[in-house]
């Protein structure tokens, strides 16, 4: 089976990784299916079952968020202040991905096979697979524990922002550019190859041109996810929305919170948008290749980039000041050896299954909410009439601004608002990441739906067959394994995210590290975070398993 | 509409088309098509590419409406129609297409089904996914097309080959009064080619059914129809019998502009 490239499914890009062309057997997808309905409601089985969950007292507070929707703070005041919090955000996001660029197309060439076609074999696996591995250091650790550390080395700079976006998406960039570079067709450039050109040059012609589409649409997808990342490090004190938010949460001002979570919604729509209007220009099965749309939008983000170091006030040489070398020093030696949290393993390992379970049971409520969401949206679109049409489009429209919501306001904002209503624990901080991460799986399902090849649909609805019947056979059995493949990426993510509701209390490893990084204790933080890595990688593991299966 | 003809008709014919045109935007796909197509014919389609082949298809299986001039389907114009009785109509014409338009995850069984989708209620459909119907006739059927041992088998997994012949098991399970093919065997070697071509003339010639086929190879048309229709730019430049077509009438439907 083919998986269209360019803009469809960048996601799946990452989703893919590991997986060699044979398709699972039909007894292994049987096991993985018992597998994957199993372990989600075993973990929330644990995490529920005779332990308190509700506080009912909380609700009256949670009828005043929601009811402070209607009637935001839209004082001139107030709204100054929003509008240049949205800007530092977007100058992070910005300034973050241009890094992440820039660390992508350096390290994604080194790590690329093509790059290194003409070494000897050992030695070409030793560069490229020494090159990959490195990479897989920094992209396991979450933005928000990357800013944590670098605010102890840098101070209240903006740098620690950008660098905490910077490193780990650069780091993610690099391994999809290498992927990229070398799933791309290769035949026009050994053709070049073959007729004598050097590599430099035949890279230039017969690779970059073919890759380019995809490189490009990766980037756009990862500016996405740095908006939502911009917000959430504005949490930990890199100002911006997600400061502003905090603030206004802090002094329970509901009213400012809804302006400024309105902001929010615009800012990443507004990227969303442009993003994805790209990605769809740059897809392969695009009708009309883009001219000049992918030019007006470079000249924009290099003008972007320039005004967004300007508002933020980057100056590089505090990297080398001795504050930076002095902090520098100070964690890095602190940071090892590791040692075991206070209580020692027990508390590693209690910590470790919390994780777990929140990770899995925020993909489990996140798959299901995003498939029928998806669903619910791709449904009646083919052949309506104009009034049908008219009328799907509210539903539509609501559905679209639900996932927008939910994956604009950062996960340890819900995991505080449902604390209002929850007890301190796993489930607030599973929900939390499941709302949020419902936004971004429903969004991505319904791409990998809206992108679906039409025609074996259309061929059963030319035959007679109605909606809902071409729905069933036509589409649902090409989807489910995109589904799961989304779902399964999104549990691995997930789990990295479990850090940012563990810093508002939700429990799991994250809380381990937020008191020990409190505490200066870098020891010990480099012990949660190795045990960290470690479930990232089994997580990894497991998702690749399962996903191979369902191929 | 006025409708003289079909009064007096108690059998309408399976497509008629009056002066039918379809644009989109500057581009004319076909223009003025008169073309009557009666029970049993087996009329091949022949033309270079961009003749309007394929949108002739489209305007005959109802998924594509005309601009201009009306296209009656047994004896009703679609573009009257209401959902459900349109599905009735298409549920009476089976179409093979030409990149097969198969779901590749799916078991042969399932896409062979797929035939029975005009019919089946959404539940019906559903627990046939599970638990599969009408598995005498699919196996029938595919056994039909020669490919009886793939029943359960992923549809992905098989050849070019195999899977037109599934395609052709699906329009069997579906049981049409007409066949339409579009290019069918553009994607096949050429003895794969006349395997398929055979079977189709085979599946009208013994049910009676019509078939109406779009090829590039017009030595089938010659062999394999009753009937050929010769289009260039949205037009019918011939529309005759086999044995009436010589070799300078195709060489002038194919002839490069400065040619004609």
């Amino acid at each position: 089976m083919s998986i269209a490239r360019g803009g469809l499914e960048t996601e799946l890009l990452e989703a893919r990784k590991h997986l060699g062309p044979a398709a699972g057997s039909r007894s292994a997808r049987r096991v993985w299916t018992l597998l994957l309905l199993a372990i989600p409601i075993s973990s929330l089985a644990m995490a529920t079952i005779g332990k308190p969950v509700v506080n009912a007292a909380g609700l009256p507070q949670m009828y005043e968020f929601w009811r402070a929707a209607a009637s935001p703070e839209l004082g001139t005041s107030f709204l100054r202040v929003t509008f240049s919090a949205a800007l530092t955000t977007l100058a992070y996001a910005i300034l973050g991905s241009m890094l992440s660029i820039l660390i992508g197309l350096a390290g994604g060439s080194i790590a690329a096979r093509s790059s290194w076609a003409t070494l000897r074999k050992p030695l070409r696996w030793s560069v490229v697979g020494g090159t990959r591995g490195l990479l897989s250091l920094p992209r396991g650790v979450h933005e928000v524990v990357w800013g944590l550390i670098l605010i102890n080395v840098l101070g209240a700079d903006p740098l620690v922002g950008i660098l905490a976006i910077g490193i780990p998406y650069g780091a993610i960039t690099a391994k999809v550019f290498a992927e990229i570079l070398d799933e791309a067709h290769q035949q026009p450039y050994l053709a070049l190859r073959g007729a004598g050109a050097g590599r430099a040059r035949a890279m230039l012609y017969g690779l970059f041109p073919v890759a380019s589409g995809d490189m490009i649409s990766y980037v756009f997808y990862r500016f996405e996810c740095s908006i939502r990342a911009a917000a959430i490090l504005g949490l930990i004190g890199a100002g911006g929305l997600g400061y502003e938010l905090a603030l206004s949460f802090r002094t329970l001002r509901y009213d400012e919170m809804w302006t400024l979570i309105y902001a929010l919604i615009v800012l990443s729509g507004l990227v969303d948008l442009w993003s994805s209007s790209l990605r769809k220009r740059l897809s392969v099965t695009s009708e009309k290749p883009p001219r000049n749309f992918p030019t007006a939008s470079a000249l924009v983000w290099l003008g972007l980039c320039v005004v967004s170091a300007i508002h933020l006030q980057v100056s590089l040489s505090n990297l080398v000041s001795d504050r930076a070398r002095d902090g520098f020093r100070l964690i890095a030696g602190g940071l090892w050896p590791p040692s075991l949290p206070a209580e020692t393993w027990p508390a590693l390992i209690r910590a470790s299954i919390d994780t777990l379970e929140m990770s899995v049971i925020a993909t489990a409520i996140a798959a299901t909410l995003g498939a029928i969401t998806s669903v619910l949206l791709s449904g009646g679109s083919h052949r309506p009439s104009r009034a049908g049409r008219v009328a799907a489009s509210a539903p539509r429209i609501a559905a679209k601004g639900l996932l927008l919501l939910c994956r604009a306001i950062p996960p340890p904002v819900w995991a505080l608002l449902l604390l209002f209503v929850l007890l301190p624990g796993v489930l607030p901080g599973a929900l939390a990441l499941g709302i949020y991460n419902f936004g971004i799986l429903g969004r991505l399902m319904s791409e990998a739906t809206e992108n679906l090849e039409p025609a074996p649909r259309s061929a059963l609805l030319a035959s007679g067959a109605s909606g809902p019947g071409s729905f069933l056979y036509g589409s649902a059995p090409r989807l489910a394994s995109r589904y799961v493949a989304l779902s399964l990426y999104r549990w691995e993510v997930t789990t990295r995210e479990t850090v940012i509701v563990g810093l508002v209390g939700a429990g799991g490893l994250g809380r381990l590290l937020t008191g020990n990084l409190a505490a200066f204790d870098f020891a010990r933080v480099s012990g949660v975070l190795i045990t960290l890595i470690a479930i990232t990688l089994l997580v990894d593991a497991v998702s690749a398993a399962a996903r191979q299966a369902f191929r | 509409m006025t409708d003289l003809g079909s009064g007096r008709r108690v059998d309408p014919p399976p497509f008629r088309l009056r002066s039918a045109g379809v644009r989109f935007a500057d581009l004319h796909a076909l223009r003025e098509i008169d073309l009557t197509v009666a029970h049993g014919e087996r009329v091949a389609l022949i033309g270079p590419s961009g003749a309007g082949k394929s949108t002739l298809i489209h305007l005959l299986n109802a998924t594509q409406r005309p601009t201009s001039g009306t296209v009656e389907i047994f004896g009703t114009a679609p573009t009257e129609q209401r959902q459900r009785a349109l599905r009735t109509i298409q549920g009476r014409i089976g179409t093979i297409h030409q990149g097969f338009d198969l779901i590749g995850p799916l078991r042969v069984i399932h896409n062979v089904n797929a035939g029975h989708l005009s019919r089946w209620g959404i539940a019906r459909a559903a627990y046939s996914l599970v638990s599969p119907l009408e598995l005498p006739a699919a196996r029938h059927a595919l056994e039909r097309v020669g490919i009886g041992d793939k029943i359960f088998e992923r549809t992905d997994r098989l050849s070019g080959g195999q899977q037109q012949r599934v395609a052709l098991a699906r329009v069997l399970a579906q049981d049409p009064e007409v066949i339409l093919a579009d290019e069918p065997i553009s994607n096949l070697d050429p003895v794969r080619s006349r395997e398929i071509m055979d079977l189709l003339r085979d599946l009208s010639t013994s049910d009676g059914r019509t078939l109406v086929v779009s090829v590039h190879d017009y030595s089938y048309a010659l062999s394999h129809c009753t009937r050929v229709v010769g289009l260039r730019d949205g037009t019918v430049r011939f529309d005759r019998n086999p044995e009436e077509i010589d070799r300078a009438t195709i060489d002038r439907l194919y002839a490069m502009e400065s040619g004609e």
